[in-house]
Parts: C-alpha cells; structure tokens; sequence
C-alpha cells in the first residue's frame, strides 16, 4: 500500500475551553476519499479545521506526504497543496463567480485552465451564471461554486465539509456524480452526515465519535456492517 | 465606606477562616481609607491636600460609574465625559441663571443632572446598544464632542468658551467663617470638602450595592456571556440599558460635586476629550469590574496630574541644558499613555483586578468548585 | 437536462433598489435645497469649498472604514496618523522653503515642495502604519473591548510624541507659492488649493475603485472584508494583507493631514482627535467597510457643514452630528453599509 498523503497521530484540540479532539489519529491515502463519519459533535469538521490550520493542535502530530504540518499557519498549509471547502455552501456572495474562481487560481496555468474546463462540463450552471454576483444563487449552485472553486487549484488534497448540508437530493445526486470525478485526479477527506452520499464517493472511512476515531476501514465493508452502522451512525 | 466586603467568588462556599481573615483586611483597609479621607484636613493642613483629596473621592465616583458600564458590562461609552460635564453645567448653569445662590438650587441641580443624564442616557442605548459594541463607541464619541462644542456655542445658555464662575449658597459659600477646630479653619470650603465626601461615599456606596443586587448580578453575567443569559431568558438589553443609565446619572451626580468644588466649569475642563481620556486611565488603571479599582484609578492620575509637573521643575532645574530631557520629562502624559497600554496587554483587570487575582490564587482550595 | 436546472434560483437580475432612489433624492436635495437660500455665485463657492473639505475628510475616513470592513477593528489611533501627517508635510515644507523653493521659487519648484510634502506625508504615515500593526493592533484582533482601548492609548502616546519632536504649541504651515490665490472662474472665486484638494479625492478615490475592482491585491481585500478565512484557505497570507491595508489607510490619513495643514496654515496635535471624529461621523453615514460610502459621507459632511455655516453659522458644527442620527434612524448600517 502507498504511503498516506495525510497522516494525524493523537491530535488533541480545543475550543473555547471544551476539549473537542481527544487524540484523533487517522490516515488518508493518495487517490482514494476517506469519509469521516459520526454524530454531530463529534469532531468531524474539527477535525478538518485543524488539518488547515483553523483550529490549533494541542498536541499529536499532523503529517502531509511526510512533512509536519500542525504549526503551520493556514495559507502556508494551503500553497502546500491542501483545498478545503467549509461547510455551508461558503462562497464570497458580493463577488461574483468569475471572480470567486479567480481568487482560487492564483496563476493562469494550462492544468488550471482544463481544470476550469472539467468544472463547467461538471457544472453547465457555472457558466451561466459566471458573471452574477455569488450570493443569488442557489444553495446547489453555491456549493457547486465552493467545490469548483476548490477543484480547480491543483490540490494534493481537497477537503470537503458536508457538501450535502441542506440541499434538495437530485441536487445532492448530482453532487455525487461530480464529487466521484474530482476523486480519481484529487485524494479527497470528506466530511459527511449523509450517509447516501458518502457509501457513493467514500472508499476508505473513519467514525469519529467524541472526539476520537472509533472505527475505520474501506467503505464497502462498512456498507454491510450493520452493527457498526447502527452503533455509530444509527442507521440499520 | 462601605464596610459589607466583596466576596472574591460569589459561588464559593464554605468560607475558611483565612477568608475571613482576608475580609477583616479589606474592610479595615476601606474603613482606614475612609479615615483618611475624613481627618484629611487635619492631617494635611494645606488646601493643596485637600484640593487632591476633594477630586480623588469626586473622580473615584466617576470611575466606579464608567466601570459599572464598561467593567460590568463590556460596552465602551466615550460619553462618560459628557455626563460629568452635564452635571457640573447644571449646578453651575441653575445658580448662574438662578440669581443669589440658594440652597434649593444645589438640589434642583442633582435632580436635573440625574434625570437629563438619564434621559440622555437611554436616548443614546436606545440608537447604537442595540446595533454594536463598537457602534456603541463611535457613536458615544461623536456625541460627547457635540456636547462640547454645544457647551462652547451655546453662549447664552453656557457663556461659551469662557465658562461659568459662581458662588455657593449658605455656609457652602467661600466667605462663611466658623472659626477654628485644631489649628484648622472651619470654613465654607472645609463644608464643601465635608458635602462632597458625603455624596461621594453615598453614591459610591449606592453603586456598589446597585452591583451587588440580583440586578447586578445578572448584567455581571452578561458580560460574562451573553448568549447564555439570552438563553436563560433575560434581555440582555434591558440590562446593559440600566447599567448605561445607572453609571451615567452616577457621573452627572460627580459632575455636580466636581462644579461645586471647583465653582467653575468650562468646556475644556468638564466636556474636553482629556477629561475623558483621564477617566479611561484611570479606570483602566485601576482596574475594570472591581468599582474599588476607581479609587486607586483616579488617586494615581490625580496626585501624578498635581505633583507631577513640580517633579518636571525639579527635572528642568537640575538638567537645565538638556532640552531633549526637558521635553521628556514634561510628556508626562505619554507615560501614563504607555502605562495605560501596558496594563491594557499585561493586566487586563488592572490593578486591583490583579491584586484580587493574587489574593485569590493564594487560597485556591478554599473557595470551592465551581 | 442537468438535475441542477431544478434548483436554480432567481437568475440574477439588478433590482431598482429603494436604497439608491433614497440616497440618490436625500443627495440632490442636499445640493439643490440650499439655493434657495443662497445666491448662485456663493453657492457655487461655498460647494466648491465644501467638496475640497469632503475630500480630505475622506482620506481619513477611507482608511478607517476598510480597517474596519477587512479586519473588524476599530482603529481610534487612525487621527493620529493625520496629525502625523500634518506635522511632516508642516517639517518637509519648512526645510524646502529654506532653499527658496515654497513661497519664492519658481511654480516647478512650489509644485515640486507640495508633492515633496505629500509624498513623505504618505512614507512616513505607513510605516508608522506597518509598525502600529505589527507591534500593537495585531495583538488585539478579534477583542473590540481591547482594540478600543488601546487604540485610545495609541493615539494619545502619538499624540504626545508629536509634542516631544515638534513641541506642544500651535505651528504655522507654509503654503506653497503655486496654491495661494484663486482662480477667476465667471466670477466664482475658486480657491487653487480647493481644486487640488478636489482633484486629490477624487483621484484616490477612482484610484482605490480601481484597485479594488481591477487587481487581485483588490480582489483578496473585498473577499477578506466578506469573509477572511476563506482567502485564508486560498493561500493568501491575510497578516500581510491587513498590514498593507492597515498602512495604506495610515498613509492617505497622513496625505490628508498634510493637506490639511497646507489648508488650514496651521497646526496643532490635538488635529488628530478632531479630525477622527468627522471620520468616524463621515463612516456612520457612508457605512462601515464600504468605500463608496465612505466617499459619499465626506462629501454630505463638507456640503453641508458649508451650506450650514454660510445659512446658520452657529449650527454648522452640530450639523453633522445631526445628519448622523438621523441617518442612524432611517438606516443603521449607513448609506451604503451591508445590513
């Protein structure tokens, strides 16, 4: 097996006072899309704001492709080549699409330009839309922005927060169809509830529960592990 | 003072017997302090001394006022100032306007100062508290230099920039003479020194057990999360609201003593920007959300604004021709400036915040869980 | 059909909003109701004076409303940077004059002293910005409580050390040979320093707009204004970016305080304090983080404190205020503020 491209190892976190991560350790490997998994509260999206430097580790390590990254500060992570896409469908609404892209590519490459490519042919809405200002789109859409605008920076590592959140399920399928195109040139670490659409995008998963990885393995063995299932996530 | 003590921790329980031997300090350190403000006169018999005293219980009055709306509640209002100044215009402005002073008047002038501060107050919480904290202080700011130039073009009301002298009533008035008590002159400013420290320590008082109340609990909580007392079904703007107008009619009742005192305001020394600047020192100084730290606050910035500039004479005489140390030693201002930001870094609760804090730390078993 | 045609939302469309129709009547009847009163000929003079006030208010209250809108604080240590200003441009003239360039020379030479003093105006305005935001303002990100207060010490320790270089008393400005005199226009007296003035605002404001809509530095300050931790994500390194923004706003307040001072004739170190407080009032009706607006409230404050001041001379200093609260009363977030 290949190395893993993100390697946590006892991560502890705070915020404001409440221990949230208690010693996470988990792993992410190249090509694949780990889906983190758990109870709200858990540390899910924790989790992902301290792999990006958001959240200050307390202690634990955080490796990518080997190097140490937990004190680095948040942009520095990010020119490593980690992409993360918070959750709630965070575009810049007074910016308009173009521009919400343009801020991501920083220069106008080639692999840039097919990236772009590959994002309108996944997102024909994008295009349409590309001169209006973020904020009157829709939710979909908005998330469509979010995740593009993350896809076409060329990510060694893209990080997704719940894309699923409060959108209408042909959206979500769409998304789905998209997000499985962006794993095979992007490893991706998702965050996800949805269970529906992490079963479709995940290979490898991990259950986080209070703040500790409980449960790993690859998806399609948790696919039929009903116990797992109903202990952790409380589905049958 | 007041001789009740402030419990370090309002939750603890089970007080040990060196908490009590802690409460026995601090309330003989107020009764001493009281003391020293009572026999003042006699112990410094110069009206230098009592000068100092005089506007070190006034401003401490106005300190614990602006901490019981910054300290206690977290919102920074720059038109504490303006209050004081409200007060002192309104006794100076009823016994100018008022023909020969009388007694009446100085209550005439209480009453107004509370209910125009009031009123003023509450028109001012009701635009910007509602919006932001730092709406809160842009707007405070721009409405206190209003007031001070109001104070400075309104001349028929104010007499403008050159101010209002007056005279106090009955045996308040400079030339009343009662004769001698040890060696001192019984006299109309001996009175005044002696109605000033009464209404100092009344209200002073009156703010601590305002603090002390369920009332004041409750905006102490507030500050101390406001999400949480939301949640608990209070309106956090009703609160922050009293507290507003409580602490600014405490400050127009210290403008009002500071009038009479002084028998003379003008905009530069009631209304001017300094005047606030010095009340945030010494708040700061002494310590945000302790109401006592006022009185540290404003002895510090008062006894410095009054030796200080002798201290510099000595300076000049002894390095007469160093200009450069010249003009240093007269910035005196731009010390308590990085005095004031080094407390604001290091000590956030100032110094009897962190005198509290080490008090406290020193009996950490005994005051319980939380 | 794509499944996300389904979740389409309105397609984007620009509303005539109320807000534009309110401001746009609130500001033509600022400028026409005055003639009323006022004969032509002053007026045209006294709006000329007043948009040469409003643009210097401006350079002070541009820098600290994007302070405000990119980095959530607000910066009452910003008037002393004009004073800052005020005093260099003040330094800069006087040694120039010695060599026959200010109130003798040739116009090259005046023009020259006035750029001079301007330019090391805005040098020394940022680095004092660089070296108040790394050392002082970022340790107070996020606690307005503390930014308040020590921006309050911070502008009364500049303040002071202005007092130490120059000394506590009153100077007065030399002005430049080239901007003395008026211009002859129709008979409207045109004061030449005015025009400058004007010609200076509206130049950094088109500037600014320019740079915003038109660069990426512009592109990463408006989506750090909306959101900071999304660039933050993106790469960009925000500590840099609020140190530029920070220093910017620092030299085009000390721009504005030299030009004040060449104005005035005068100067003194308590310029700052005054001047913050028009600012501020200039960004509670503009809005707080927004340009436009801030430009749109300096000039509403110039106007109207000349209108003001010719029609009601004792009313001219409360004017502003007045205009705040009731702008505070039909809109909160300013004229152009986001809600």
């Amino acid at each position: 097996m290949s190395d893993p491209i993100l390697a946590l190892e006892g991560v502890h976190a705070h915020i404001g006072g409440h221990h949230i991560l208690q010693g996470v350790s988990l792993e992410a490997r190249p090509g694949r899309a780990t889906v983190l998994l758990g109870r709200n509260g858990a540390g899910k999206t924790t989790t992902l704001r301290t792999i990006m430097g958001l959240v200050r580790a307390s202690a634990g390590t955080i490796r990518l492709a080997g190097e140490r990254i937990e004190r680095r500060r948040t942009f520095e992570i990010a020119r490593l080549g980690v992409g993360y896409v918070p959750e709630d469908q965070a575009v810049l609404s007074h910016l308009t699409v173009e521009e919400n892209f343009r801020l991501a590519m920083p220069c106008e490459s080639e692999e840039s330009a097919r990236r772009l490519d590959t994002v309108f042919r996944l997102f024909p809405a994008l295009k349409t839309y590309w001169q209006a200002k973020a904020g009157v789109l829709s939710g979909g859409q908005k998330q469509m922005v979010a995740i593009g605008r993350a896809f076409v920076t060329d990510h060694r590592l893209l990080l997704i927060d719940e894309p699923s959140k409060g959108l209408a399920p042909v959206v979500v399928d769409h998304l789905i169809e998209s997000l499985r195109h962006m794993r095979d040139e992007t490893t991706v670490i998702l965050v996800e509830q949805n269970f529906h659409m992490a079963r479709h995008v995940g290979t490898d998963y991990f259950i986080l529960d209070d703040g500790r990885v409980v449960h790993g393995g690859r998806m399609e063995d948790l696919v039929n592990d009903h116990t797992v299932k109903k202990r952790y996530l409380g589905i049958g | 003072m007041a001789s009740r003590a402030v419990p370090l921790n309002p939750t603890a329980r089970g007080a040990g017997r060196s908490r009590d031997r802690a409460r026995l300090l601090a309330a003989g350190v107020r009764a001493l302090v009281l003391l020293g403000f009572v026999l003042g006169p006699w112990i410094f018999p110069s009206f230098r001394a009592m000068d100092v005293l005089a506007k070190i219980m006034i401003f401490a009055v106005v300190v614990a006022s602006y901490d019981l709306i910054i300290g206690y509640t977290g919102i920074v209002s720059f038109a504490h100032g303006m209050f004081f100044g409200l007060g002192a215009y309104c006794l100076a402005l009823v016994i100018h306007h008022g023909g020969e002073p009388r007694g009446f008047h100085l209550a005439v002038a209480l009453v107004l100062a509370v209910g125009l501060s009031s009123v003023l107050a509450s028109a001012v919480a009701f635009f910007s508290l509602r919006v932001k904290a730092i709406f809160f202080a842009m707007v405070t700011l721009a409405l206190a230099e209003f007031a001070h130039i109001l104070g400075g073009q309104w001349t028929s009301l104010t007499l403008g920039e050159d101010g209002v002298s007056f005279r106090l009533p009955g045996v308040l008035g400079v030339g009343w003479n009662g004769g001698g008590v040890l060696g001192v002159g019984v006299d109309g400013r001996l009175i005044t020194y002696y109605a000033v420290l009464g209404v100092s320590v009344a209200v002073f008082v009156g703010l601590l057990r305002f603090v002390e109340s369920p009332v004041g609990r409750v905006i102490e909580s507030i500050r101390e999360n406001e999400r949480r007392a939301t949640a608990l079904g209070y309106r956090t703007f009703h609160y922050q609201l009293l507290a507003t107008v409580v602490g600014s009619a405490g400050a127009s009742i210290a403008g009002v003593l500071f009038a009479g005192w002084v028998r003379y305001v003008n905009p530069e020394s009631v209304l001017g920007i300094p005047v606030m600047l010095n009340i945030l020192l010494m708040v700061i100084i002494g310590g945000l959300g302790t109401l006592y730290g006022g009185i540290v606050g404003a002895a510090f910035i008062v006894a410095a604004e009054t030796w200080l500039p002798e201290l510099q004479k000595a300076a000049s005489t002894l390095l007469p021709g160093v200009e450069i140390a010249q003009r240093l030693a007269e910035r005196w201002v731009l010390y308590f400036g990085i005095l004031f930001m080094l407390v604001v870094f290091l000590f956030p609760k100032g110094i009897m915040g962190a005198v509290r804090q080490i008090l406290a730390r020193r009996e950490p078993a005994r005051t319980g869980g939380q | 059909m794509n499944a996300l045609d389904v979740a389409v939302g309105q397609p984007p469309g620009r509303p005539v909003s109320g807000r534009h129709l309110a401001v746009g009547a609130g500001a033509a009847a600022l400028v026409l109701v005055p003639l009323i009163w006022i004969d032509p000929t002053t007026y045209l003079v006294l709006t000329v004076a007043g948009l040469a006030m409003g643009m210097l208010l401006f350079l002070t209250a541009v820098g600290l409303t994007l302070i405000f809108g990119l980095m959530d604080v607000l910066n009452l240590a910003h008037g002393a940077f004009f004073a800052w200003g005020g005093y260099v441009g003040f330094s800069v003239l006087q040694r120039l004059d010695a060599l026959g360039w200010v109130e003798t020379g040739s116009l090259g030479q005046s023009v020259g002293s006035t750029l001079l003093a301007l330019a090391a105006a805005a040098g020394v305005g940022a680095v004092l910005g660089v070296v108040v935001e790394r050392v002082v303002v970022r340790r107070v990100y996020g606690d307005h409580l503390k930014q308040i207060l020590i921006t309050v010490g911070l502008s009364l320790v500049m303040a002071e050390v202005i007092k130490i270089v120059w000394g506590p008393n009153d100077e007065m400005v030399l002005v430049p040979q080239a901007l003395q005199g008026s211009y002859d226009l129709f008979d409207v007296v045109v004061n030449r320093f005015r025009v400058l003035a004007v010609v200076v605002g509206v130049a950094v404001f088109g500037g600014l707009h320019l740079l915003l809509r038109r660069t990426r530095l512009g592109l990463v300050v408006r989506a750090g204004v909306e959101n900071r931790e999304i660039v933050e994500v993106m790469g960009y390194d925000i500590g840099r970016i609020f140190t530029a923004v920070f220093a910017g706003g620092a030299a085009l307040a000390a721009v504005g305080g030299a030009m004040w001072a060449v104005f005035r004739e005068q100067i003194h170190p308590g310029m700052g304090d005054e001047n913050l407080i028009l600012a501020l009032i200039v960004v509670i009706i503009g809005g707080m983080g927004s340009v436009t607006g801030s430009f749109v409230g300096a000039v509403v404050v110039g106007l109207a404190f000349n209108y003001v001041s010719f029609l009601v001379p004792k009313l001219a200093l409360g004017v502003n205020i007045l205009i705040m609260v009731i702008v505070l009363l039909l809109r909160p977030q300013g004229l152009m503020g986001q809600e």
